[in-house]
């Protein structure tokens, strides 16, 4: 205990009464002690942020001052001034402080961009107007306002409910297609602009917009149905259910009929669907490589653009289709229609507008480059390299 | 080395730390004044203020907590914060450090709570580069080397060349103040329970690292449709890109729509489904696109080096002791998650209190009964060649980086109506977690009076995943702690949560990341 403990701890908040037994007193005054505690932990915590956040504005603010004096064109050198201010000293290059920075600095400057922190949320709790003649870092303080999310935004209800049938989607989208290029752009000026729609997502299979509400749904018949794996899976639901339905339900049509007419169809129809898609596959599947990467800047990326042109298609081909009777004369008409369906790709994103025009565009004269008889030989060499490296790579260290 | 007391005074002398941008170079004019003197009294500073550090921190609280001055005059021990005085041996209550700076001119203490510096002449605690240094060190590593061999040793590994900050100021791009990783994700149809899983990697902060510093490059990958390359971008999109509105996860969707995962194919449906089994599948999946390609088996000691493994694995060792002839077998399995059982616990704990409501439990409640407890066990001993009765206990042997625990709230009801039930008992789970009485060395040895190594077996909540509502229609939301602020994610809306939303979640999903490492 400590040494003013006789009747309460060190906070004073919790008191026993005069004629609490010792015991009593002694429990009130350790409860006293946690409760001082927790408020000393606290505090220490945020003393921290905020001394450290102000004592670095200072440094940030002279050495600002420092390499404006010394006019070095070099960002990273120390330039060889003394300069002082209220907070801090500026001499050899190295920062001084002056004094208590919570004391002489009042404002907080972004480590990263030098730019004044809004301290105030905009809107909701606690909110404060900004002063509108200062450019403030872009990380502000979190909106806590009911219906609203951290930075002041908030949704139209969402379309046509979970009920609606897809007509209605495509009813809906299509008008907003017509009437002006970017879908939704309409209807988005009538509303202010922290109220947000849902968006739409392209199918990586099909291309299609589809509103992101729809999007599993979608790709569970896109892409979940016209799997291999999948149609095999549903023939094989089909003739486990048929014959245990047709013992039930007294279906008529034989287990053998139900299974055995829709293969054909399916077989010799879809192959040739199917690759037209994955070459706008291969197209989209480029795209996403962000150009602002965090370490590291891609020196070699017209390497790898080529790598990925040359090694994808065929890659993929195999995975998908796998051992396909029809996947090695395929291949030549695979390259002709290559062309056409890789322009046509950039078109369709660059209605949307996104990050990933520029780099589509970056693909496209590539490929010409390439020599047309050149690809199909190194296309071969490469899926055996892939094939091994899919399962075998990564050298264990 | 570092933490035995007493070490004979090196001949090293002790550097301050190298000025940075944007930050001054001590904490105030008077500790600059200290370490400007001449080199003994900074190494004499120095060398005082790591054995105080040890002093707090690797030894038993009452040590810091006992005041008394040098004289020996009183000794008093307090609950609430002394101060150790950084130029003398003296331990200090807060009233009596006034008079012992006037006496000595001793004008730097410790707080005996926390290891920060006050400054008696600023009258304020001050936070020096050098001395925060040492400090976040040791309370972080539990040495002030930070050199101790953990799994995270190969994500920590330094190259002299790409650590070099020109280097890394002139290949890398500085992201958007206001890209700060916090955006909602959108409900693609009954996808909020892939939601809940990805907003929890993608504020996990070994994995953030990990994509952050190209450790998967989309644009080198060739796999078609990799989940790693999905995550990659997904990521890029999160902590690099301005855009504050919701993600749309298509690419994550088709990667997961097009994988052949025969053990999930049943979770390739539109329908609702579990968030605990989409993490196991991403788990793996991710580690086959980022490992050594090998599928994990199930109960044997699978050991990659992969981030998937770096970050969630761990391994239980199971003791099973004969009754008949105590012969002891030991197996080792890696885990994902640790599974706790909740409905065994609910009824012991409904018939003790003889009501019908259901009482709370705690997750250190389960944790006991799990990896605590022994059970009995019918097995065949290789001693007695028998089939015996044996006691079978399980524990940690290793600790992962990031503990991903399981509440079983859905259990599958044997009986006449046999369908899966959902558990509503409320579990409480602490903010702070103290793995070690669930290792192996707990349990082997005497660890009460290791505060290193409870140190290092302390864990910090990091995401929790609630399911709401019942068992076959629900929602799935989540919180996610982004340094010391929690965020509530419910699909694509973000808001602020506080902690004591997110302490009465009824949670289904726990994520804690150790200490020393965040």
């Amino acid at each position: 205990m400590s040494s003013d403990a006789d009747r309460t701890g060190k906070a004073g908040v919790i008191v026993a009464p005069d004629d609490a037994s010792p015991i009593d007193k002694l429990a009130h005054s350790v409860l006293d002690d946690l409760l001082y505690n927790i408020v000393h932990d606290l505090l220490i915590k945020v003393h921290r942020d905020e001394k450290t956040a102000r004592a670095n504005t200072a440094a940030i603010k002279i050495e600002k001052m420092a390499s404006e004096a010394s006019e070095t064109s070099t960002p990273d050198s120390r330039p060889d001034v003394r300069i002082e201010t209220d907070s801090a000293i500026y001499e050899d290059g190295k920062v001084l402080l002056k004094g208590n920075p919570l004391k002489t600095t009042k404002d907080v400057l972004c480590p990263r961009c030098h730019l004044p922190r809004l301290l105030h949320p905009t809107d909701g709790k606690g909110a404060k107007k900004p002063d509108p003649g200062i450019i403030y870092c872009k990380k502000h303080p979190y909106i806590e306002k009911p219906g609203f999310d951290i930075y002041g935004q908030t949704w139209v209800a969402p379309g046509p409910g979970r009920g609606k049938k897809k007509k209605d989607m495509e009813k809906k989208l299509d008008p907003n297609d017509a009437s002006s290029p970017a879908p939704g752009e309409g209807t988005a000026k009538d509303r202010p602009p922290n109220v947000l729609s849902f968006p739409s997502a392209t199918c990586s299979k099909c291309k299609r917009c589809i509103l992101v509400t729809r999007l599993n749904n979608h790709m569970g018949s896109c892409i979940g149905n016209s799997g291999r794996n999948a149609s095999r899976a549903a023939a094989q639901k089909i003739s486990n259910g048929g014959s245990n339905g047709g013992s039930q339900n007294n279906d008529n049509t034989p287990p053998g009929s139900q299974k055995g007419t829709p293969l054909p169809a399916s077989r010799a129809a879809s192959p040739r669907k199917r690759d037209g898609d994955e070459f706008d596959e291969d197209a989209d599947e480029s795209d996403p490589t962000n150009p602002k990467k965090k370490k590291l800047k891609p020196t070699t990326l017209t390497k790898k653009v080529i790598l990925k042109t040359k090694g994808n298609p065929a890659n993929k081909k195999d995975k998908v289709k796998g051992n396909s009777m029809l996947s090695v004369e395929q291949r030549a008409d695979d390259d002709d229609s290559k062309d056409s369906t890789v322009q046509v790709a950039p078109k369709k994103s660059a209605s949307k507008g996104g990050p990933s025009p520029t780099k589509k565009q970056k693909l496209v004269p590539v490929k010409p480059q390439l020599p047309f008889s050149a690809p199909k030989k190194v296309k071969r060499d490469h899926d055996v390299e892939s094939e091994s490296s899919g399962t075998l790579s990564s050298p264990p260290q | 080395m570092a933490a035995r007391p007493g070490t004979p005074a090196s001949p090293k002398n002790f550097k301050i730390q190298p000025p940075q941008p944007g930050q001054p170079l001590y904490g105030c004019e008077h500790v600059q004044r200290l370490f400007n003197q001449d080199q003994a009294t900074t190494n004499t500073s120095i060398q005082h203020y790591k054995a105080i550090l040890r002093n707090i921190l690797d030894y038993s609280p009452i040590n810091a907590q006992t005041a008394k001055a040098a004289e020996g005059v009183t000794v008093t021990a307090s609950l609430t914060s002394t101060y150790l005085c950084l130029q003398c041996p003296s331990t200090l209550t807060e009233d009596d450090c006034v008079k012992h700076g006037n006496k000595k001119s001793h004008r730097f203490y410790v707080d005996s709570r926390s290891g920060a510096l006050y400054c008696q002449m600023c009258d304020d605690i001050v936070w020096d580069p050098t001395f925060e240094d040492l400090r976040l060190t040791k309370m972080g590593t539990g040495s002030f080397t930070a050199s101790r061999k953990r799994k995270q040793d190969d994500l920590l590994a330094v190259d002299p060349v790409k650590d070099n900050p020109q280097y890394i100021s002139t290949n890398t791009t500085v992201a958007s103040c206001k890209a700060s990783g916090l955006r909602g994700i959108y409900n693609a149809g009954a996808t909020c329970y892939q939601n809940v899983v990805l907003q929890s990697f993608l504020h996990n902060p070994v994995l953030r690292n990990f994509y952050l510093s190209d450790g998967h490059q989309s644009s080198n990958c060739e796999v078609p449709y990799c989940l790693s390359c999905a995550m990659d971008d997904m990521f890029q999109d999160f902590y690099a890109v301005e855009n504050t509105n919701g993600y749309t996860a298509a690419n994550i969707l088709s990667g997961f729509w097009i994988s052949e995962k025969k053990a999930f194919e049943n979770l390739v449906t539109t329908k609702e489904q579990d968030a605990h089994e989409f993490f196991q599948f991403l788990a793996e999946e991710l580690h086959e696109r980022n490992g050594d390609g090998k599928k994990p088996e199930t109960g044997s000691e699978h050991s990659c080096n992969c981030i998937i493994h770096q970050t969630f694995y761990g391994k239980l060792q199971s003791t099973t002791t004969c009754q008949n002839c105590s012969g002891v077998t030991n197996q080792v399995q890696s885990f994902l998650d640790l599974s706790l059982p909740l409905e065994n616990l609910t009824q012991k704990k409904g018939k003790k209190n003889g009501n019908a409501k259901t009482p709370a439990m705690t997750l250190q409640e389960c944790l006991d009964e799990e990896y605590i407890k022994s059970d009995k066990c019918e097995y065949r001993c290789h001693n007695c060649n028998s089939m015996q009765q044996a006691r079978r206990q399980t524990a940690i042997k290793c600790l992962p980086n990031v503990l991903s625990i399981q509440l079983k709230r859905f259990e599958f009801k044997q009986g006449r109506n046999e369908r899966a039930a959902k558990i509503e008992t409320p579990v409480h789970f602490p903010l702070q977690l103290n793995m070690l009485p669930y290792t192996e060395r707990a349990r082997t040895g005497d660890t009460k009076e290791n505060f290193e190594l409870a140190r290092a077996c302390t864990y910090d909540l990091l995401s929790v995943v609630v399911h709401v509502g019942e068992i076959d229609t629900g929602h799935y939301v989540s919180y996610c702690r982004v340094g010391d602020q929690w965020f509530a994610f419910n699909d694509h809306k973000v808001e602020l949560a506080s902690k004591s939303d997110v302490l009465s979640a009824k949670a289904y999903l726990l994520f804690y990341i150790v200490r020393s490492l965040a």
